[in-house]
């Protein structure tokens, strides 16, 4: 029957395209719903880290000072003999009380005996002749390039025919997930049969495969369990060694522990997106078509190796030369982190295209449309589309310097500069087979539909309910949807923007199933023909004609003691995958002070058949302001030579806040036909050049490194003035 | 964090009889108000005193009233909420410099807690002091860590040996109102401008921002305004992000004018130096010039920005300093005599 599945859409749809609120938003804002970190149980230990202090030691423990704390229970090694970075666990110290374990914790680390070894924080300190080795493979790996026709000899050509070259170098930083829930897991077990994690986590099952046996019990008796979980953004896939020693502790202790880490060690230990340097030379013709491109990337993924896009990006160059290698420091690595390597990888590309473009004294737009040239790859178009668009609606066709910056003059009329600039993007986010979704209704009516999957934040709860409620003409009250369990059915992790492509079409496969099973029921009750008969309002069923009904009660009374259960599958016609999309950010920098103030934003994105217009929309302007906050103010400070971490905190590690949010808007391209694609991660990619190009064209200021701070905006109009 | 004594004083005299037997150093007795930066200091292992004085346990009535005078100034209790002057009434000279300092600092459930005294005595947020490994010149240690090292926030004036900066908001703003403090002392009640309560790591204890010793308890804040002159007043304030952060630099302004000539100038700048920093030249580089004069304004804001800068000796990332506290001061001249 998978053939024949197609989406309620449009105005036959109830739920369906429209805005729905989660029907779990009160219990998360009233702080009811119950995250795995404020879980409680009965004897409950309380466990916490002891990081290292210093990038690279070698450790000797001595666990007895620890261990004389009242209070404390247990407290152990975590780590191998040296360590590799600040923040890393060495131990781990568990205790009646969060009080007397962090007590223990001090105590521990004030008796060990640290041996600090060499260490570098910074590519310049490892790429620096005799540098100490991060790794056993040393500080640079994984050079690899990728190229087409002669770039250099196309440079060189561009560099006496007139044309546009630059020759610079972009910088970005290392951004933290700053997820509000850390990292952790309560595990509930006391020694029996049975345990229950509860793990703040991207995937369920994740608790499921592997706990299971640090706990010593068959997978069969261990839940994991994901209700709500406070932020992940790609770095909480596995259980990380928090769910480990969490899952240890309770195996020897055979009481529930709860592990979490603090918020320092959060920034310290939880992963990041990698930060990253790249030279791009480039050059394009008087026509703004770019005949050159050499690049050559240093990524920074600290212990990891890092991630970054092939340049040049998602623009076609006639020439190019792109390297990229790993460069390792003694920093917590990278983890995934919301399109991986895409936002760094599009700030300088787009950047590069900006700065050629200006040369020529092009419009930044067209340049843009030139260096995508339809004829040569039909998949170009769609940019086209959305570019001009976002233009059009910012105001880019009426904004006085569109071929040259505006000045960087203060005068009485003029206090502040307004910019527009542009970038683009592009995900993959389809879905893929895992979801088992059990849908089930029963004698007295209740509808209950049932996936382990989790929800990351963006509403797979309320989308779960919202395809059932639809399919059966039930009100999204009349369902419950019951998520974020291995009890459950198996759910996909959320993770590359495919939690809805993999979950909704499960869904909606479980529900086509119960409404034809529900049909048949009321058709041989009625006496009637199945194909006669129809779903209407609240659940009851007629035939065509209107001459013979049920209401969903009397529907629901022929069910009998067992009442009707039906499985769903990923179903492949349901989803697609291909996210394009572009944005428009408007600012004004004061060209007094540097400060840029976003105005506004605005991002056109591809988006299939839309299930929850609201969340989203709420899922698109959170990639906006994270990638606002990205652009202007978050950093990771480190002392190159005490290895010392400066701002794990948010007071110093600035984080956008509501005052800084600008108006924001989201125009979905929608492609019913198409299905349901994913939307999460594209609108992340390209705000940060956006908001750099803006920046530019406002008042000539081309700021390279993010983030871009006053400092820097306010010393480039100085050097322009 | 360890556990520690916590005491309610019978009165000011007592607080200061718990006080006075204490030392600057990380484990002494403190006095505690509002606590916004203490706890902070607790939480992030700075200090383990053994004992917490709570100064809101005064009966003192004094310590928590605001009284307006004739003429707009005010005597406020150091335990006036930041909030209460957010929400003062603030259709005088006096009044709304302090409003718009005190709106500028952290957030509405910070300040509710936030005292006056507080914020004057507060900490620095240097991030190398805020950081319990790193033992700087602030914390016993022998080397200033910014200098050399990340320096974007810190000192472009006064510094060395150590370069932090004052991170009160309030404190620019009560000085250019030419605030006195009363301070109540082991030896008795004294009084003194509030300028010179606030000291320079060079000065003489490298560890503290004031002249306060172990015993004194500030306990109000009195402005003095001339009421020879009608004064117009603004507060600037620049953050890295805007809400709920320290500022990068900050300018206080009040003028006295005569007609439309300014008689007087106090101008103080935040953020930029380890101590409120008042800038005479640039006070009287004001004197005489005529409100409303758009045609010689540029040319004043350079002069008045070039005096009050003078002296400046930016660290390696600090330079932009410079240029923005010139800035803020030409925002505040704007709005104060073309406005």
């Amino acid at each position: 029957m998978s053939a024949e599945l197609t989406w309620t859409r449009g105005d036959d749809a109830r739920l369906i395209g429209r805005r729905v609120p989660r029907i779990d938003g009160p219990d998360k804002v009233s702080g009811r719903a119950v995250y795995p970190h404020d879980k409680r149980f009965e004897s409950m230990v309380w466990a916490e880290f002891v990081p290292c202090p210093m990038p690279s030691a070698n450790v000797e423990l001595d666990l007895d000072a620890a261990m004389a704390v009242t209070g404390v229970v247990h407290a152990e090694r975590v780590c191998g003999d040296k360590t590799l970075y600040l923040g890393e666990p060495m131990a781990v110290v568990a205790a009646e009380t969060p009080e007397a374990a962090r007590e223990g914790a001090a105590a521990l680390l004030a008796t060990m005996t640290l041996t600090p070894l060499d260490f570098c924080v910074t590519s310049q300190a490892a790429l620096r002749e005799g540098a100490p080795s991060v790794g056993r493979s040393g500080n640079v790996t994984r050079e690899r390039t990728r190229d087409q026709g002669d770039a250099v000899a196309a440079f060189a050509a561009a560099q006496t025919s007139g044309g546009a070259t630059i020759d610079v170098r972009y910088t970005v930083q290392v951004q933290h997930h700053a997820c509000l829930e850390t990292h952790g897991m309560v595990v509930d077990y006391n020694g029996g049969q049975n345990a229950t994690i509860h793990g703040s986590i991207q995937g369920t099952f994740a608790l499921l495969d592997g706990p299971n046996e640090l706990l010593g019990l068959p997978a069969a008796n261990v839940e994991g369990n994901v209700q709500h979980m406070g932020g992940g953004f790609g770095s909480k896939f596995g259980i990380g060694i928090e769910g480990r020693v969490a899952c240890e502790l309770a195996a020897k202790l055979k009481r529930p522990v709860h592990l979490f880490m603090d918020r320092e060690t959060e920034f310290h230990a939880s992963g990041n997106r990698s930060g990253n340097e790249v030279t791009v030379r480039a050059a394009a013709g008087k026509d703004g078509r770019l005949t050159s491109l050499i690049s050559d990337s240093n990524k920074l993924g600290g212990l990891s190796g890092g991630s970054y896009a092939w340049l040049p990006y998602i623009y076609s160059a006639e020439n190019y030369t792109t390297t990229q290698r790993s460069v390792h420091t003694n920093t917590d690595g990278n983890r995934a982190f919301r399109a991986p390597g895409h936002p760094q990888a599009s700030f300088a590309m787009e950047g590069a295209l900006d700065e050629l473009a200006y040369q020529l004294g092009l419009d930044p737009v067209a340049m843009r449309l030139t260096n995508l040239p339809a004829e040569e790859n039909p998949d170009f178009a769609v940019w086209h589309k959305h570019l001009k668009r976002v233009a059009d609606e910012i105001g880019w066709y009426e904004h006085p310097h569109r071929t040259a910056p505006g000045s960087a003059k203060y005068t009485f009329e003029r206090e502040e500069a307004i910019g527009i600039g542009f970038g683009l993007s592009v995900w993959g986010g389809g879905g893929g087979p895992g979801n088992q979704v059990e849908v089930s209704v029963d004698r007295t009516g209740t509808v209950l539909a049932s996936v382990g999957t989790q929800d990351i934040g963006t509403g797979a709860r309320t989308l779960v309910a919202m395809i059932v409620a639809e399919e059966l003409h039930r009100d999204l009250d009349d369902v419950q949807a019951r998520i974020g369990s291995t009890q459950y059915g198996m759910g996909n992790v959320s993770g590359g923007s495919v939690t809805s492509a993999c979950l909704a079409p499960a869904v909606k496969d479980a529900a086509a199933k119960m409404r034809v099973e529900l049909l048949a029921k009321a058709a041989a009750a009625m006496n009637v023909d199945a194909g006669e008969l129809a779903f209407y309002a609240g659940g009851s069923v007629a035939t065509t004609d209107g001459t013979v009904s049920l209401s969903w009660k009397e529907l629901c009374a022929l069910l009998g003691a067992t009442g009707l259960t039906t499985h769903g599958t990923w179903q492949r016609d349901l989803q697609a995958s291909g996210v394009h999309g572009a944005q428009a950010v408007k600012v004004a920098v004061d060209l007094l002070t540097g400060r840029v103030r976003v105005i506004k934003m605005i991002c056109m994105q591809d988006a299939g058949l839309i299930l929850n217009a609201l969340t989203a929309q709420s899922q698109i302007q959170g990639a906006l302001v994270q990638s606002l906050s990205y652009a202007l103010f978050e950093e990771r400070l480190i002392d190159a030579d005490l290895g010392a971490r400066l701002n794990p905190n948010f007071e110093s590690y600035k984080i956008a806040n509501s005052i800084v949010i600008p108006e924001m808007q989201v125009i979905f391209d929608e492609d019913d036909d198409r299905g349901v694609i994913g939307l999460g991660e594209p609108p992340a990619i390209p705000g940060a050049a956006a908001i750099a190009n803006a920046v530019h064209n406002a008042c000539g200021v081309r700021v390279r490194d993010l983030p871009l701070t006053p400092d820097k905006v306010l010393m480039g109009l100085e050097a322009l003035r | 964090m360890q556990n520690f004594d916590y005491i309610d004083p019978s009165a000011e005299s007592d607080a200061v009889g718990f006080l006075k037997d204490g030392a600057w150093d990380a484990t002494s007795v403190r006095a505690i108000a509002g606590g916004q930066d203490l706890l902070g200091e607790l939480k992030s292992g700075l200090l383990h005193p053994t004992a917490l004085v709570n100064l809101k346990a005064l009966p003192e009535e004094a310590t928590r009233t605001m009284q307006v005078a004739a003429g707009g100034n005010v005597r406020l209790g150091s335990l006036v909420s930041l909030a209460q002057l957010v929400d003062m009434p603030a259709n005088d000279p006096v009044a709304s410099l302090l409003q718009a300092a005190a709106s500028t600092i952290a957030s509405p459930q910070i300040r509710s807690h936030a005292t006056l005294g507080g914020n004057l005595c507060q900490r620095p947020r240097c991030l190398y002091y805020r950081r319990a490994e790193t033992v700087c010149l602030k914390k016993g240690g022998d080397e200033c860590f910014s200098y050399g090292g990340n320096n974007k926030y810190n000192a472009i004036l006064g510094g060395g040996p150590s370069f932090i900066v004052h991170p009160s908001d309030m404190a620019p703003a009560l000085i250019a109102l030419d605030a006195r403090i009363t301070l109540q002392t082991p030896e008795g009640r004294t009084e003194m401008a509030l300028e010179d309560f606030f000291t320079l790591p060079s000065d003489s204890d490298v560890t503290r921002e004031n002249i306060l010793r172990p015993g004194d308890v500030l306990t109000s804040i009195e402005t003095h305004l001339s009421a020879a002159h009608e004064w117009r007043t603004t507060y600037v304030k620049f953050q890295e992000r805007d809400g709920f952060d320290f500022a990068l630099s900050a300018v206080a302004l009040a003028l006295a004018f005569d007609g439309d000539t300014v008689a007087d100038a106090r101008l103080v700048l935040g953020g930029v130096a380890p101590k409120p920093w008042r800038v005479p030249r640039a006070e009287a580089a004001l004197k005489g010039v005529t409100r409303g004069d758009r045609a010689g304004f540029e040319a004043l804001c350079k002069t008045v920005g070039e005096a009050a800068l003078r002296g400046a000796e930016p660290l390696d990332q600090n330079a932009y300093k410079v240029p923005l506290t010139k800035g803020l001061i030409q925002k505040a001249l704007h709005q104060l005599l073309l406005s």
